[in-house]
């Protein structure tokens, strides 16, 4: 996997290491639905705080400046928000990534606890995401047209991160079974650079 | 050829021109458009806006009766690519202030400025230009030259129906479903594919698993990786015990085939290991869900 290659070996030994530890882990067979944390999450209302004592706060805006794990955010509505990224935040930029792939002039919605100092330490740090309900009006190769109310759009497929969804069935690479005229929605991170979209979930007859 | 194009360009620009004038004239959508225009930051209120682009409309309409009355004058020609070259360079001011801003050229156009606006204007300077340079009528340019005159606006249209976004779906939709009906769809099938980690996550997070860690996971996806025919994916989380708040890595194992359509009930391994000390935390942190029991049936 991509990951595996840029990573040092010291990642991969502890890979190893925590390999070894979940699958001598205990099994737990059945299943029941829940809300997840993954990207649609995003969205969702913002969670009750674990910890009665911390509140819970959820931010929202364009990346104005980094510095170290700090990001600088500039809300939508005039306000300011600093963001804590530690080692436990999980960052979503069209899939799992790490903080280096966060880039000035970025949009972002954060999830986290509020500190006393005023910044958010963050749970989980969605980057550039959308969530749109559009209309398909082309299929190329590489990419989908897309309209959403007036707007036209081009919706990205990025090579082993694009999934379909039909008819609610499970996440798949296949994505031949698209047609032009349906309509679908869109999970994926927007590119500031172009306006496209590169397209992370596609869902189709919901 | 050229005196042919010269002679025609009256009638394409004059149809033109009506049909945009009309519609920003007279249109109900004019001030909703012009909303969305560079236009109201120029002159600060929305419905000065909205007159402005009425005027100009009204301005169209005037131009293309005289283009399409007195074809073979000289003025109007002139005028119709003086206001070309006045949209052209409102369309370079609207694309360096607010590229996102509606470039209103159409009326009913509420695209974003691109080259498709930026060509449309070129056209009309370079049909005001050819207009101005018109010789003879355009009527009587059709009944001398009825095979060449038809091509010459056959061409005009098909360039016009490719330059406005509104016809798109009249031609280009329809365009690329005989594509695919023909080509097949060229998009990935999945066959042989293995399963995406997005996929796997669908499945976890429909578990009794999922469930039951809830409570101790505190991240969203961290990191996920493939071993042994597993996949194991990682968040992080935090415990209590009477020592205070410990922070663990919550690893889950599922096996790397499986997805909610072929098992809709999977096996999946949970594991706690101290972010500290590296060591397994007992399963008894996690609050086990209760089992339901199926109530008896009825005979």
């Amino acid at each position: 996997m991509s990951h595996t290659q840029e990573s040092g070996g010291r990642r991969l030994d502890r890979r190893r290491f925590l390999t070894t530890a979940a699958i001598g882990g205990a099994t737990i067979v059945g299943a029941s639905a829940l809300g997840g944390l993954d990207a649609e999450a995003a969205f969702a209302e913002p969670m009750p705080s674990l910890d009665a004592a911390i509140p819970a706060a959820f931010a929202e805006g364009r990346i104005v400046a980094m510095n170290r794990n700090v990001l600088d955010v500039a809300g939508s509505h005039g306000e300011r928000h600093l963001i804590q990224l530690t080692n436990a935040t999980s960052i979503w930029k069209l899939r799992t990534t790490t903080a280096e792939a966060i880039e000035v002039g970025d949009g972002l919605y954060a999830r986290g606890a509020a500190m006393p100092d005023g910044t958010i330490a963050a749970d989980a740090v969605w980057v550039n995401i959308v969530n749109v309900y559009v209309t398909i009006r082309g299929i190329a190769k590489d990419r989908l047209h897309l309209t959403h109310g007036n707007d036209e759009l081009v919706g990205r497929i990025v090579p082993d991160t694009t999934t379909a969804s039909y008819l609610g069935g499970a996440l798949t690479a296949d994505l031949s079974r698209t047609r032009i005229g349906q309509e679908a929605q869109v999970l994926g991170a927007w590119r500031p650079a172009d306006g496209s979209i590169d397209i992370a979930r596609v869902s189709l007859g919901h | 050829m050229i005196p042919l194009v010269s002679n025609l360009a009256p009638l394409v620009c004059g149809l033109l021109l009506a049909l945009t004038g009309a519609a920003k004239l007279f249109g109900r959508q004019t001030a909703r458009l012009a909303a969305n225009t560079v236009l109201v930051r120029v002159l600060n209120d929305g419905r000065r806006a909205t007159l402005a682009l009425r005027a100009l409309g009204g301005l169209e309409l005037a131009l293309a009766a005289a283009l399409l009355a007195a074809p073979d004058a000289l003025l109007p020609g002139i005028a119709t690519a003086l206001l070309g070259a006045g949209f052209t360079g409102y369309l370079a001011y609207a694309k360096a202030t607010a590229p996102e801003s509606s470039c209103g050229c159409s009326a009913s156009d509420e695209g974003p400025i691109g080259a498709r606006s930026f060509t449309r204007a070129g056209l009309v300077v370079a049909g005001g230009v050819a207009a101005a340079g018109a010789d003879s009528a355009w009527w009587s340019e059709i009944s001398r030259r009825p095979g060449g005159s038809a091509l010459v606006l056959a061409a005009a249209a098909v360039l016009l129906l490719g330059l406005t976004a509104d016809l798109d779906r009249v031609w280009l939709v329809p365009l690329r479903k005989a594509r695919i009906r023909v080509f097949g769809n060229p998009l990935p099938s999945g066959t042989g594919e293995r399963v995406p980690v997005a996929a796997t996550v669908q499945l976890l997070e429909n578990s009794l698993a999922w469930q039951t860690a809830m409570p101790v996971v505190r991240s969203a996806l961290l990191d996920h990786w493939d071993d042994e025919g597993w996949r194991v994916l990682r968040y992080a989380g935090a415990y209590q015990d009477e020592r205070g708040t410990h922070p663990v890595s919550v690893l889950f194992a599922l096996d790397l085939t499986l997805s909610v359509d072929t098992s809709p009930h999977p096996a999946v391994r949970v594991s706690l290991i101290d972010e500290e000390t590296e060591e397994v935390v007992p399963a008894s942190v996690l609050t086990p869900v209760p089992r339901r029991t199926v109530l008896p049936l009825a005979n």
